[in-house]
């Protein structure tokens, strides 16, 4: 088990090492070919990691393995350490297995770009550093992975780099993350003061011992790091703007795998987060109010890619709220089932995208379903999941979110469960006005005059082929847990990892009944939000009614970036000049030039003391053997 | 085995000025000497035990028996990664003098061999007078080389960096004559700790003004500047570690009280010197601009960790230290590369060298990303372990510590950027050449190092200290502030 953990996690690197060092004595194609195979040796290494735990008892499944002593300090030791337990397992076959898809889905997707290889050597430096995230047996190889992905994440939005929109994208997800790190960073610092150890497993076994406060405070820079990477409110205004990143990079990072890394990290500790004082609730209420207010900003938002980016936003804030709620186990499925539906929908778009060269506005676009039928059975799908429509995925995982919030049976719990189902209704109405607005009514006049077919297909065979994959995995991938039935392997695949200790704590199974409501209330919003997006959208394609304040408020994002500008960068900006101007200059350099000036000064006053006359030479001589005489007969005495 | 390190480069020095070679073999003599100096570190390297208390390569010669003056040189776990950093970046500093093809050869790289010797030394002195005369000694070529074969403000940025060094040095010379005299012997093993502020303030004015540590950096953004660049490299990837051997095994280890005493104000001017730095590299117009004040930020962040007082703080300093030469002398050779091909550092004018020119945009990409430190990497490393030192003095360090990491994104994207991305500047010609195969040979080396480094920061850091009463660590391990260290580990573990 922990040699394929070792295998899964070396062989992307491998392939990004032998792509960069090949360097031109590679095709292009062949890097894309490499790439793809050392990530589908990770999946297949994953696979055998997965079946050699399944062939173990429950409390077996958890291993630890060493490779050697990253950094010591002292009496610390942080290995480089693996866990390998259900919770990783299940990470390393999302990760590995969506992003196989995904690199060999970029083969055709980027074929005939001017820099291929620097682009799948990304994607395969992606894809390792994200199983060290989701391998890593303690904090600091956890910061080491989050903050690789972040690397990668910011190399591939500005991919191309020579547009100015996409290097200010990457420069901005980079700072916003580095914001996440440095809380994390700070939790990290609290947590070896005072228990001396970043190991998961020593430094859960101690959490009791930490005390409430120290627990609270390192689970607020935990979520810190978790917000920033999930692109949860506050700290949400990168994600739309890494759209500007080429569609596989959408795709993998910024949908199924990288973004929600943060619930992952939630789950992983939960132990320090049920220690702490409400830091868990205020994740379920971040989930909470970023999942309405994507889904409000996702309603006017006309870029395809920047629908889906606010979609995601707004499913990750479910995941939140799950995990929040202390839905381990639920959480973890929405996250498994989104990683699918959401990376079908990004790949299907990626094609609309390919076959209108390069269009992304949806306005733009119209009547597709006849000259993309595939694509568009593909990205139904792909809605209806995201819209949690029975029998496909998304509607199992979601529900089963929302079932966790009632059976709260608390105040909290039932806004949670309120603001979920208001999502549920704005979801489908924004992912189906997508919908709407692309594949139906007449071809328009921008899609008849762009709209080129690949060799009279709707793409080549290594677009085509994933997407496949993907929706059959996005029809299916829910049915391994079914709420209300009392089937649910995945939920008892993680339970050793995720099974509440404490008892004041412990979650609250969801009745059947309270299943069965959540399922019929949430179709039946989402019913309706499909209804209206087609009365507005679909039947007569008319102009939306316009509401123009609440129009720009949410096209403008609720003027997040703008109060970001006002409230930080501004004021370091001006500081950093003030300073360059008032301190570096005048003080700094001008001290030296003052010392300067004063010595040429002095150099010349003392000069004049050299008369060239004798006489005052020899008084010179005389007055200072008289000045020592005194000092030497003074001191004897 | 220590004496050699030292002995070598200066024969090499000796033997480039005085015989009459030619270009091309005054400087391949040189780049031989300076070569076999790193083979001869691999070899000490190789034979060092890193487990042992105290000095080892020791040599002791007596040289004035009335004052206990002696020619005593050694090296501990810290000192020989120092010398490690000073051989490398010297090596591809003289590689890179030879490539770019210097005036005057032979005066020029027998100055260069002759600081290799007066560095090595600096790290491996272990009597006052003598590790005052190899400090100074650091400072003749320096002058030199930039007052020299510097850029048009070459005068004026000599001369302030001359009066700063002097007037540190001199405050130190005092100290030591007072310190040397008060203990009756010079001898660094021998001499006892002494309590007194003012010998400790004489010594940390010299490593203060050499690091420099805020704000007594007046000298440095122009002697980076106008410096050539592999000078430049040399300047803040190694001679400023000088200062931080000085401040460890002097300073702290033999003024332990006054260094717990003025430890508040001495974190208070590394944290500003930390975030000022940060700040002025975000709006520094030039590429040199940036990286100088980035070191002036790292330096600040380096004594931090030396005056956490503490092991996580002491071997993040050591780790970072190297780290830190690397990555400065790297960029600031990458920056005389740019320099050479857009005829500019100027920001404004750069851009756009990316595409088309791997090599140099994989290279200056990597380095970057390691000097901002992303987690991973073993300038993370090092700064995670100062921060994990200075939170135990108080969380508002470590807080200022993130605060400029998220800064160090900041103005290193900015760098990279604009000198890689975006459209053309108007200094850069379409057909500026990718770096060359032997400017790669220079900088390439340096890389693997620090990604050798960034997998395995243990290696330093499990072989810095190993204990012993010269250990800077032992003068500082009775803690006075009732912390009693980490919380023990469960006895039952495998």
């Amino acid at each position: 088990m922990t040699t394929a953990a070792w295998i899964c996690l070396l062989s992307p690197l491998a392939g990004a090492v032998a792509i960069t060092l090949l360097g031109t004595r590679i095709p292009r194609r062949e890097a894309g070919y490499l790439a793809t195979l050392s990530v589908a040796v990770s999946a297949v290494a994953a696979a055998v990691a997965f079946f050699a735990a399944l062939g173990r008892g429950g409390e077996e499944r958890e291993a630890e393995t060493t490779a050697w002593t990253w950094l010591t300090a002292g009496e610390l030791d942080f290995g480089l350490t693996l866990l390998v337990d259900p919770l990783s397992i299940l990470m390393m076959l999302i990760v590995a297995g969506v992003g196989s898809l995904i690199v060999g889905y970029s083969i055709g997707y980027m074929d005939g770009d001017d820099e291929e290889r620097r682009f799948f050597v990304y994607m395969a430096l992606f894809v390792f550093s994200m199983l060290l995230l989701v391998l890593a047996g303690n904090f600091l190889i956890l910061l080491a992975g989050w903050g690789l992905v972040g690397l990668c994440s910011y190399l591939l939005i500005g991919f191309h780099h020579e547009r100015p929109s996409a290097i200010a994208a990457a420069k901005k997800a980079f700072v916003m993350n580095a914001v996440g790190d440095a809380a994390m960073a700070l939790a990290l610092f609290l947590l070896i003061y005072e228990s001396g150890t970043l190991d998961y497993l020593r430094s859960f076994e101690r959490v009791g011992e930490l005390g409430s406060t120290t627990a609270t405070l390192v689970a607020l820079g935990l979520l810190g790091g978790a917000v920033a990477k999930s692109a949860q409110i506050p700290l949400h205004t990168w994600l739309p703007d890494a759209m500007e990143g080429p569609t596989p990079v959408s795709a993998l990072i910024h949908a199924a795998t990288m973004v929600t890394a943060g619930v992952y990290l939630i789950v992983r500790t939960h132990p320090i987060f049920e220690a702490s004082v409400g830091i868990q609730e205020l994740a379920a209420g971040l989930g909470a109010i970023t999942l309405l207010v994507a889904g409000l900003i996702a309603l006017v938002q006309t870029d395809i890619k920047r629908v889906i980016a606010y979609s995601t936003m707004s499913q990750i804030g479910y995941m939140f709220l799950g995990a929040g709620i202390g839905a381990y186990a639920n959480g973890m499925f929405h996250l498994m089932t989104h990683a699918f539906f959401k990376a079908l929908l990004f790949l299907g778009a990626g094609i609309v995208i390919h076959a209108l060269v390069g269009e992304q506005d949806i306005r733009k676009m119209g009547g597709l379903r006849g000259l993309m039928p595939k694509t568009f059975v593909a990205m139904l799908i792909g809605a209806g999941a995201l819209a949690a429509l029975p029998p496909l995925s998304g509607f199992f995982s979601k529900d089963s979110i929302l079932a966790s919030a009632l059976a709260r049976e608390d105040g909290f719990g039932y806004v949670l469960y309120a603001v979920g189902l208001a999502g549920a209704l704005l979801t489908a109405m924004y992912t189906f006005r997508m919908i709407f607005v692309v594949f139906l009514g007449e071809p328009s006049a921008f899609v008849r005059e762009h709209h080129h077919a690949h060799q009279g297909k709707e793409g080549p065979f290594s677009m085509t082929a994933p997407v496949a994959v993907l929706a059959v995995l996005a029809v299916i991938g829910g049915w391994i847990q079914i709420a209300g039935t009392g089937w649910h392997p995945l939920a008892d695949f993680l339970d050793p990892v995720v099974a509440v200790e404490r008892e004041h704590l412990a979650l609250v199974e969801p009745t059947v009944t309270q299943d069965y409501v959540t399922a019929a209330l949430s179709v039946a919003l989402s019913l309706a939000g499909i209804a209206l997006a087609w009365l507005i959208y679909g039947a007569r394609r008319r102009e939306a009614p316009r509401q123009p304040f609440l129009q720009r408020v949410l096209e403008r994002k609720f003027y997040c970036d703008e109060a970001y500008d006002f409230a930080f960068y501004r004021p370091a900006a001006a500081t950093a000049r003030g300073w360059t101007r008032w301190i570096e200059g005048p003080l700094i350099g001008g001290s030296i030039a003052g010392l300067a000036g004063g010595t040429r000064e002095l150099g010349r006053g003392l000069s004049e003391a050299q008369t060239g006359f004798l006489r005052t030479y020899a008084l010179a001589i005389a007055s200072g053997l008289a000045v020592l005489a005194l000092v030497f007969v003074s001191v004897r005495l | 085995m220590t004496t050699a390190l030292i002995v070598l480069p200066l024969a090499g020095a000796l033997l480039v000025w005085l015989l009459p070679w030619s270009r091309f073999w005054a400087g391949s003599v040189a780049l031989l000497v300076a070569l076999v100096e790193v083979g001869l570190w691999i070899n000490t390297l190789v034979g060092f035990d890193f487990d042992a208390e105290g000095l080892q390569h020791a040599q002791r010669v007596t040289w004035l028996a009335d004052l206990d003056v002696s020619y005593h040189v050694g090296l501990f776990g810290f000192s020989l990664w120092l010398a490690g950093l000073t051989v490398v970046v010297m090596a591809a500093a003289i590689a890179y003098a030879f490539w770019a093809g210097r005036d005057r050869p032979r005066s020029y790289f027998g100055l260069m061999l002759f600081l290799t010797g007066a560095i090595v030394g600096v790290f491996s002195a272990q009597d006052l007078l003598l590790f005052y005369a190899f400090f100074e000694a650091m400072l003749i070529p320096l002058y030199v080389l930039v007052g020299v074969w510097g850029g048009p403000g070459r005068i004026g940025a000599t001369l302030k960096f001359v009066i700063y060094t002097m007037a540190g040095s001199l405050l130190m010379l005092a100290a030591i004559v007072v310190y040397g005299l008060s203990e009756g012997t010079f001898d660094l093993v021998k001499a006892g700790t002494s309590g007194s502020t003012w010998l400790f303030l004489g010594f940390v004015a010299a490593f203060a003004v050499k690091a420099p540590l805020f704000p007594l950096h007046g000298w440095l953004p122009d002697a980076y500047r106008e410096s050539p660049s592999e000078v430049s490299a040399v300047l803040s990837g190694v001679v400023s570690k000088a200062a931080v051997y000085g401040l460890l095994r002097i300073a702290i280890a033999k003024f332990p009280e006054p260094a717990q005493e003025l430890r508040v104000p001495i974190l208070l001017l590394a944290a500003s010197g930390l975030v000022y730095g940060s700040l002025l590299a975000f709006r520094a117009t030039d590429f040199r601009g940036v990286v100088a004040y980035s070191s002036l930020a790292q330096m600040g962040l380096i004594t931090m960790g030396l005056f956490a007082l503490n092991d996580p703080g002491f071997d993040g300093a050591i780790l970072q230290s190297v780290a830190h030469g690397l990555i400065s002398a790297t960029l600031f050779l990458l920056a005389g590369s740019i320099e050479r091909r857009a005829a500019t550092g100027e920001l404004p004018r750069l851009g756009g060298l990316a595409k088309g020119r791997p090599a140099l945009a994989t290279l200056l990409m990597t380095t970057g990303v390691i000097a901002l430190a992303v987690p991973g990497s073993a300038s993370f490393a090092g700064e995670f372990l100062i921060l994990v030192g200075v939170f135990e003095r108080g969380w508002g360090w470590a807080v200022v510590g993130v605060v400029a990491i998220v800064l160090a994104a900041m103005y290193m994207l900015r760098l990279i950027s604009a000198v890689l991305h975006e459209r053309r500047g108007r200094a850069v010609t379409e057909d500026a050449l990718d770096l060359r195969p032997a400017e790669l040979a220079i900088v390439i080396p340096l890389v693997a190092c620090l990604l050798v480094l960034s997998a395995w920061p243990a290696g330093i850091t499990e072989r810095s200290f190993a204990g012993g009463p010269d250990d800077p660590r032992a003068a500082v391990a009775g803690r006075d502030d009732g912390w009693t260290g980490y919380a023990p580990l469960e006895e039952d573990e495998p």
